[in-house]
């Protein structure tokens, strides 16, 4: 065992503590100060929890034309049950395709596939994407960006599936082969049913990160206001230009875009580390 | 004879069932990488050459011009010039950081995994509310310049975003905020592999803390370090939705990154309509060579990092 003296415990706790505090304080205090009024957020700039706190913000974004926040926090969620969805099957079928597939260009498809993770010319290609939308009459839309999404490598998530699917033994498989399944079949049947923990893996990272982008939707739905998802519709709050005049309604529609990502890391903080540290070593 | 006959044929009939289901199981991504990512790089490298912006009778032939104008754009090179203070801001604030929790939290202390899903948190917020969060909190009549002033650090606020320094702070400490919890995680894992016995052993022949820190624990995860090191810097040279939320720019246009810079310049929605996007093609194309041979010198400088053990 290494030596730990009092004195060092208690400045290791000095120092972890500081640091969480820094880490928790964006949190608490835009939570908190969502339920201030406007001119307490402005007049006392230095209170963190509001004297008497009130649901006024809450209740004026639910009500606001402007900031139809019922609708973007509707979109926000099929865009991201979609995603998460489509992710899911995808990778799991791709992770099990690259394990127990033979088939010619195996290699080749693998290679191209993982080379998605360092040729990327950023956004700019969004004009060509528009062009193919246009072409197949879909508009610029969220529903034109869950399209782009159907047919999108994530070749992470396919690295974690793979890893995982290697583990599980082939004796299944052949005994399914025997019985005259296909292998389709055999993966629907034995091997997805087999591999949960990874998918929930997968699912809470696709989750988070649907939920919360920003570019991509907001590039998709700037002639389509009504289908801004809750991210991007926080933002454009503060590039409309009202400043300081709406900070209240920020924070609420913030808050309110937060609490589902804080519940899921609540719930599946474990998934979120376990996917993160796979994805690097493997990835 | 015959038998083998039919045996044969049964696993080459077999043989292209699978073929045909693989193919099937992957044709949405197959199609999905020739129609959403090779198609866009011939797209992009074609219009690089023209003078392009969507009015078709605008469109002409222009050869090496876009690349030349690439280097006389001074706003491009202050954006490549802002994105390395970034990096060197945040990286050497970032990493020791990281590296110093990892060590602390791995000495088994009590609440170890709860302080370990603190510093994490940040992280699973959206890069665009961390934004928000941070451009609110240093907001002239923001937290931040209250707090400061209440307990006599300032004597009047500060107008954080006026200045690009002082903005340029706020990018990095939000950036800083939002990914130190991960690397903390990546450390504290190779930490946790180090052999106890390692340490034993030191600490028998009466070696300082310091010293076995840099003589056992670093050498140890060098080759972690390499990988997060790689990601750090991969980090920030695409940061992009933070810097178009927290200051898009401000002051001036003096805080936009490469990529953010590049978005404001090109992508519909953030930039002017009709803008020259051959041009824009033609930058994507520099900087993701430039990029790639950041990313090559880094391996190639890195390498002893990961061959240290």
């Amino acid at each position: 065992m290494k030596k730990q003296t009092l004195v060092g415990n208690i400045i290791t706790y000095i120092i972890v503590g500081f640091v969480a505090v820094i880490a928790l304080f964006p949190i608490i205090y835009t939570v908190a100060s969502s339920f201030k009024t406007n001119a307490e957020i402005l007049a006392f700039p230095e209170r963190i929890f509001p004297r008497n706190p009130s649901f006024e913000n809450y209740i004026t974004a639910w009500n606001s034309e402007d900031f139809n926040i019922k609708q973007m926090f509707w979109n926000s969620t099929y865009y991201t049950v979609i995603c998460v969805f489509v992710t899911l099957l995808s990778s799991t079928m791709a992770g099990y395709v690259f394990t127990r597939g033979e088939f010619p260009g195996k290699k080749l498809i693998f290679a191209v596939f993982s080379a998605t993770m360092f040729i990327s010319l950023g956004t700019i290609t969004v004009y060509p994407l528009f062009d193919i939308l246009t072409a197949i009459n879909l508009n610029r839309s969220l529903w034109g960006l869950i399209l782009v999404k159907i047919f999108s490598i994530s070749i992470v998530n396919i690295y974690l599936s793979r890893s995982f699917i290697k583990t599980i033994p082939t004796a299944l498989d052949e005994a399914a082969i025997i019985d005259g399944c296909s292998f389709i079949s055999i993966f629907f049947r034995i091997i997805l049913p087999m591999i949960k923990p990874i998918t929930a893996t997968i699912g809470i990272l696709a989750f988070q990160s649907s939920w919360n982008e920003y570019l991509m939707p907001s590039i998709f739905t700037t002639s389509v206001p009504s289908q801004r998802t809750l991210i991007v519709g926080v933002v454009a709050l503060k590039n409309s230009g009202d400043g300081a005049a709406s900070w209240n309604l920020m924070l609420a529609g913030s808050t309110v875009a937060l609490i589902p990502v804080l519940i899921a890391y609540a719930i599946g903080n474990k998934y979120f580390v376990s996917g993160m540290t796979a994805g690097a070593v493997k990835g | 004879m015959e038998l083998t006959n039919t045996k044969k044929s049964r696993q080459l009939n077999s043989k292209t069932k699978m073929t045909l289901q693989c193919y099937l199981m992957l044709s949405t991504q197959i199609i999905g990488f020739i129609v959403l990512t090779a198609y866009p790089i011939f797209w992009a490298a074609k219009w690089a050459w023209f003078y392009f912006d969507n009015i078709p009778q605008n469109t002409r032939f222009v050869g090496w011009e876009n690349f030349i104008n690439i280097f006389k754009d001074s706003a491009y090179w202050r954006a490549w010039g802002t994105t390395l203070k970034f990096a060197v801001c945040k990286i050497p604030i970032e990493l020791p950081l990281a590296m110093l929790l990892a060590v602390l939290l791995n000495r088994r202390i009590k609440g170890q995994g709860a302080f370990r899903a603190i510093f994490y948190m940040p992280h699973i917020v959206s890069v665009a509310i961390v934004g928000l969060i941070f451009s609110n909190m240093f907001d002239y009549f923001g937290v931040i310049n209250g707090l400061l002033t209440k307990f006599g650090v300032l004597t009047e606020g500060v107008n954080w975003f006026d200045n690009p320094n002082t903005a340029l702070m706020v990018i990095v400490l939000a950036s800083t905020w939002s990914t130190f919890g991960t690397n903390m995680i990546y450390f504290l894992g190779a930490l946790q592999t180090i052999p106890e016995e390692l340490y034993e052993s030191a600490y028998l022949e009466g070696a300082k803390p310091f010293t076995v820190f840099f003589k056992i624990t670093l050498p140890m995860i060098a080759p972690i370090l390499q990988t997060v090191l790689l990601l750090a810097i991969n980090g920030t040279l695409h940061i992009n939705d933070l810097v178009l939320v927290t200051t898009n720019g401000a002051p001036g246009g003096k805080t936009f990154t490469v990529m953010s810079y590049i978005v404001k310049q090109f992508v519909p929605g953030f930039a002017e309509a009709n803008v020259n996007i051959g041009y824009g093609c033609a930058m994507a194309l520099i900087t993701s060579v430039m990029y790639c041979i950041i990313g090559i010198v880094y391996s190639k400088l890195s390498k002893r990092l990961s061959e240290i053990y």
